[in-house]
């Protein structure tokens, strides 16, 4: 029974990637070092998702959910305002709905020196 | 790693799939084998409905974590921003699907005779509703979604004689019934198991489509591991058929106690068939 329990976990806990959760391309890309905090950031889609959360985290400030502002319809390129919190490691976790129904999500960071 | 909403959709599907499968499975075998299953037919009633029920509270469950996972936190749950949203793509069509099935199910075991075939035009509803989401429909085939609900009748069917038998088998003034209800079932699944597995795999091939996606992806491995759960099951319901059965047939008592034990080895084995089964649906990826 424990072998068959073991079995079972270790097909539920696999290393594969969450469903659907992939982004063709960010702005600035992920794991890029730049000098100068970008003023907005980017999300290129491979397909149409409608974006229903992002968040931005940095090594010294708790996470902040980050303005959609009127980009609340299915598509492929997305543009969000990005609040300065200086130098240091940003990470970018977002959450969207596939035209399929399916949830997606993902995350990217850079960081600015 | 799924985050925490990835986990309890699994969970919450698991809870679709036995209670789904399990009543439409017990509706099919009182349909099937109504004068045999006569001295258990009040309980498997009971657990039909109470199968049903479960498969309602999953649906709703499961509906309100797609929010939870479109925020990221619980309050996503009952945001009617996002329900509204999910409403409004396939996710909100299998909920209507599966609503109106389970209480189809519901509605029908209220009414004898005839209710049974409700309660199994629901059942089907419900099953349905599996082949109108998921990885499935993206290969945009009504040959491929019939062939899965094909595969989820099977399974129904498979897992709705495990307590009427087993309970049947236990019970030593009801055994040549038993044993004949055991050689019905044989007979039938005879043809009924190859067909769920002629199905599976032949599923299997359109969606991964080659031997690699098969051995190196997660999807792929977890596919392979409910496969070698399937060779398990078919041991198992193999010995039934040659051995416990034609025993029983025989008047054997103590082969009725092996065969009921041999069933709920099966049950916990098809339980790991249909986790794995919901996280291949939930969590894992199709190999690209």
């Amino acid at each position: 029974m424990k072998k068959i329990v073991t079995l079972a976990l270790m097909a539920a806990l696999p290393s594969g990637a969450l469903a659907h959760s992939k982004v063709e391309e960010t702005t600035p890309a992920d794991g890029a070092t730049i000098t100068t905090v970008p003023a907005e950031i980017g999300l290129n889609f491979s397909k149409d998702i409608r974006l229903t959360r992002i968040e931005m985290a940095h090594e010294e400030h708790s996470a902040v959910s980050l303005d959609l502002g009127d980009q609340t319809s299915f598509g492929q390129e997305f543009t969000i305002p990005l609040p300065s919190n200086g130098t240091g490691t940003y990470v970018i976790e977002w959450r969207g709905l596939g035209e399929d129904g399916h949830a997606m999500q993902g995350e990217f960071s850079f960081s600015v020196e | 790693m799924p985050d925490i909403w990835g986990i309890a959709a699994v969970f919450a599907k698991l809870g679709l799939y036995i209670g789904f499968a399990g009543s439409t499975g017990l509706v099919i075998v009182s349909c099937l084998y109504s004068g045999i299953v006569a001295p258990v037919h009040r309980v498997m009633q009971r657990q039909a409905r109470a199968l049903a029920c479960l498969a309602l509270a999953a649906t709703a469950i499961g509906f309100m974590l797609r929010g939870a996972a479109l925020t990221g936190g619980v309050d996503g749950m009952v945001d009617p921003e996002m329900l509204g949203l999910l409403w409004q793509t396939s996710v909100g069509d299998v909920l209507v699907y599966r609503v109106i099935g389970a209480v189809m199910i519901l509605v029908g075991l209220s009414f004898p005779h005839f209710g049974l075939w409700i309660a199994l035009l629901g059942g089907t509803v419900a099953l349905w509703s599996f082949a109108q989401i998921g990885h499935v429909p993206e290969l945009e085939s009504v040959g491929v979604q019939l062939l899965l609900l094909l595969h989820l009748l099977c399974v129904a069917f498979w897992v709705g004689i495990f307590n009427p038998l087993r309970s049947m088998a236990l019970m030593p003034e009801h055994l040549t019934d038993a044993a004949e209800l055991g050689h019905r079932f044989g007979r039938t699944a005879a043809l009924v198991v190859p067909a769920l597995i002629g199905a599976g795999l032949w599923m299997a091939w359109l969606l991964i489509g080659n031997l690699q996606g098969l051995l190196f992806t997660g999807y792929g491995q977890a596919l392979l591991f409910k496969v070698f759960l399937v060779g398990l099951l078919l041991t198992l319901g193999a010995a039934n058929k040659l051995r416990f059965v034609p025993a029983m047939q025989n008047g054997e008592a103590k082969a009725a106690r092996h065969l009921a034990r041999s069933i709920e080895v099966e049950a916990i084995v098809v339980l790991v068939v249909l986790a794995t089964t919901a996280t291949l649906t939930s969590v894992l990826t199709l190999p690209s």
